[in-house]
């Protein structure tokens, strides 16, 4: 075929779109899919990504060498054996989790500060709501679109260390002292990841601008935890003889409840970290009811996702 | 429509023709929240409507998949290129992913935006958000496509070029436009049709050269110059005269305008008075708005 010399390179008149519209059903998953692109954008997040598993690393390391050694002489071994008894596999996890904390209200800082309070200020909501798309489909989208990469950066060293553990240590009962850590620790990542996603959705919604958003969150958070190292600092000076309240108030923030949530899962009181065993440890807090544990973060994730749900409109109403 | 004890729009009915329509009313007259009660963004306490057989009081997604809305205020999301932008809003309005993008390209370039189009919406001047918003609200073809004020803050050459779009958007697309306005020379331009609104209730509706219409189809004569004679000749043929501007006179007579035409011609030869144009008298869109206004 000839192209046409004189013919125009494109035709510029308007048409209208004629094509294929699927059924408006799963717009959150459109809305959470773009917020988990935009995030993935962030260079600083793969870093923080990676920093998370620090404590994972750091033990992988130790019981790689610790293996290694083992295999030169018969001492080396029954010295391994000597380790791996006082190590419980299962606070390995619960302190990877711990440790991992920071890094963790780092990322929901950098993803989830600006996820509404952005919108707020670019007027988005306008473009949202004004498609056939809910405000419930938004506030999932953007409630996901916080949860997932939360729930990688901390599933993704936990499954690490689970399977260098079960590949390696399974006869030094990595799997037979607790055969159902990795579901729990599923659970214990799912529950923090929601936490997280629920109080910032909530925050974020109620500014204009996600530093803002972020400022307060990071406020509330250390604040929080500033309360809570204050009141182990006490409960370690009664030397554990301490009030129940004093006890579960170690738990009263947003860090707190989630070590919490995670001893009362895995059934444990935690054990130093790395295995160490110092001359003096410190009296094990015990885990709170999780019960009562889920029943209150549950009402707090609740109260700041109402907020959330009361601030999202696209106009304002006249009353 | 009822909020509370204000109410919004009352016994509001009305038909949008493919083409394009201007909604005029004064502030406060209920335009915005018209919109905004189409589109479901408000939900009524009492009352119904129905847009293209959906109930509105129902907030049915289908509904906002037919309507495609450029609000007036700035509004993006943040963070994303022109191109990601709409094509995000066409994926959102239900558009397959690679249809979205393949759109998004097309309707940009349409929208004059195919060279910054990669750059971050925020970036845009007051210009380019304005025509990204139509961009976004056209991406997903919806039939019925609602402006709200959409040469709000352009510059003369800028709100030509918006002028340009809508017209040709609403001319020959296959969608009905629903332009609201202030600005009466824009809706003058663009729509073929008006509905004026007050007070949340529809004070009238039809085409702009109805709207402008005289009663009693008086004619603008215009002459070389004015000829008392001439006048008095109108006048003793049972013709009104009333003085224009310069050398125009408004004759009108309970006749026909092609009537009144053959009856000026007479006079004028009979009274040797050049007559240089002749025309249906009308008043200008504004006049008119204000008339209905008061009505």
């Amino acid at each position: 075929m000839t192209p046409n010399p004189t013919g125009p390179i494109a035709d510029l008149r308007y048409r209208n779109y004629d094509g294929k519209l699927l059924p408006p059903n799963q717009m959150w998953w459109v809305i959470a899919r773009q917020s988990i692109a935009q995030a993935l954008k962030k260079k600083s997040l793969w870093f923080l990504m990676a920093a998370s598993g620090w404590y994972y690393i750091i033990m992988i390391i130790i019981l790689f060498f610790v293996e290694q050694n083992a295999a030169g002489s018969e001492m080396a071994k029954v010295a391994m054996e000597q380790f791996l008894e006082g190590i419980v596999w299962k606070d390995q996890f619960l302190n990877g989790f711990v440790f991992a904390q920071l890094s963790l209200l780092l990322v929901t800082l950098m993803i989830g500060s600006g996820t509404i309070a952005n919108d707020n200020r670019a007027n988005a909501l306008l473009v949202y709501l004004s498609k056939p798309c809910s405000k419930l489909d938004y506030l999932v989208g953007k409630w996901i679109g916080v949860f997932l990469p939360l729930f990688v950066l901390l599933g993704t060293p936990t499954l690490l260390f689970y399977v260098y553990g079960a590949l390696t240590f399974s006869q030094y009962g990595f799997i037979s002292a607790d055969p159902w850590i990795l579901p729990k620790m599923v659970v214990v990542v799912a529950i923090s990841a929601a936490i997280h996603s629920s109080l910032i959705v909530g925050v974020s919604s109620l500014f204009n601008q996600g530093r803002l958003a972020g400022a307060t969150y990071a406020g509330i958070y250390f604040l929080s935890n500033f309360f809570t190292v204050l009141m182990s600092f006490f409960f370690q000076f009664s030397k554990g003889k301490a009030p129940d309240a004093v006890q579960y108030l170690t738990y009263a923030s947003i860090d707190g409840i989630q070590t919490g949530i995670a001893k009362a899962i895995l059934n444990t009181k935690g054990s130093p970290p790395f295995g160490f065993m110092p001359r003096n440890p410190a009296t094990p807090i015990p885990a709170p009811n999780l019960t009562v544990a889920l029943l209150l973060t549950g009402l707090v994730c609740a109260v700041a996702l109402f907020a959330a749900w009361r601030r999202v409109r696209a106009v304002e109403v006249i009353g | 429509m009822r909020y509370g004890s204000f109410t919004a729009l009352n016994q509001f009915s009305c038909e949008i023709p493919e083409g394009s329509t201007g909604l005029l009313g004064p502030n406060g007259a209920g335009k915005t929240t018209l919109i905004k009660t189409l589109l479901g963004f408000v939900r009524p306490e009492t009352g119904a409507g129905e847009v293209f057989g959906l109930d509105i009081t129902k907030g049915e997604r289908r509904l906002r998949q037919l309507i495609g809305l450029m609000p007036e205020q700035d509004c993006h999301i943040p963070g994303m290129s022109g191109v990601g932008f709409v094509a995000f809003a066409g994926e959102l309005a239900g558009m397959p992913a690679a249809d979205a993008l393949r759109r998004a390209h097309e309707v940009l370039e349409y929208c004059g935006l195919g060279e910054a189009r990669y750059r971050n919406v925020e970036t845009y001047s007051t210009g380019m958000k304005q025509r990204i918003k139509l961009a976004q609200a056209l991406v997903h073809g919806p039939k019925l496509l609602l402006l709200d004020e959409p040469t709000n803050g352009l510059d003369p050459a800028g709100r030509e070029d918006m002028l340009d779009l809508v017209r040709t958007v609403s001319h020959g697309g296959g969608l009905s436009v629903l332009v609201s306005s202030h600005v009466l020379p824009d809706i003058e331009r663009v729509c073929d049709r008006v509905i004026v609104v007050m007070k949340g209730q529809l004070r009238a509706a039809g085409t702009i050269a109805e709207l402008k219409k005289l009663a009693g189809h008086p004619v603008d004569v215009e002459l070389k110059e004015l000829n008392p004679a001439f006048n008095r000749a109108l006048i003793e043929d049972g013709m009104t005269v009333l003085p224009g501007a310069r050398t125009t006179i408004r004759v009108q007579a309970n006749a026909s305008p092609a009537e009144i035409h053959l009856r000026v011609q007479r006079i004028a030869r009979t009274t040797k008075t050049q007559v240089r144009g002749f025309r249906v008298a009308e008043r200008s869109l504004e006049e008119a708005f204000l008339e209905v206004l008061q009505a």
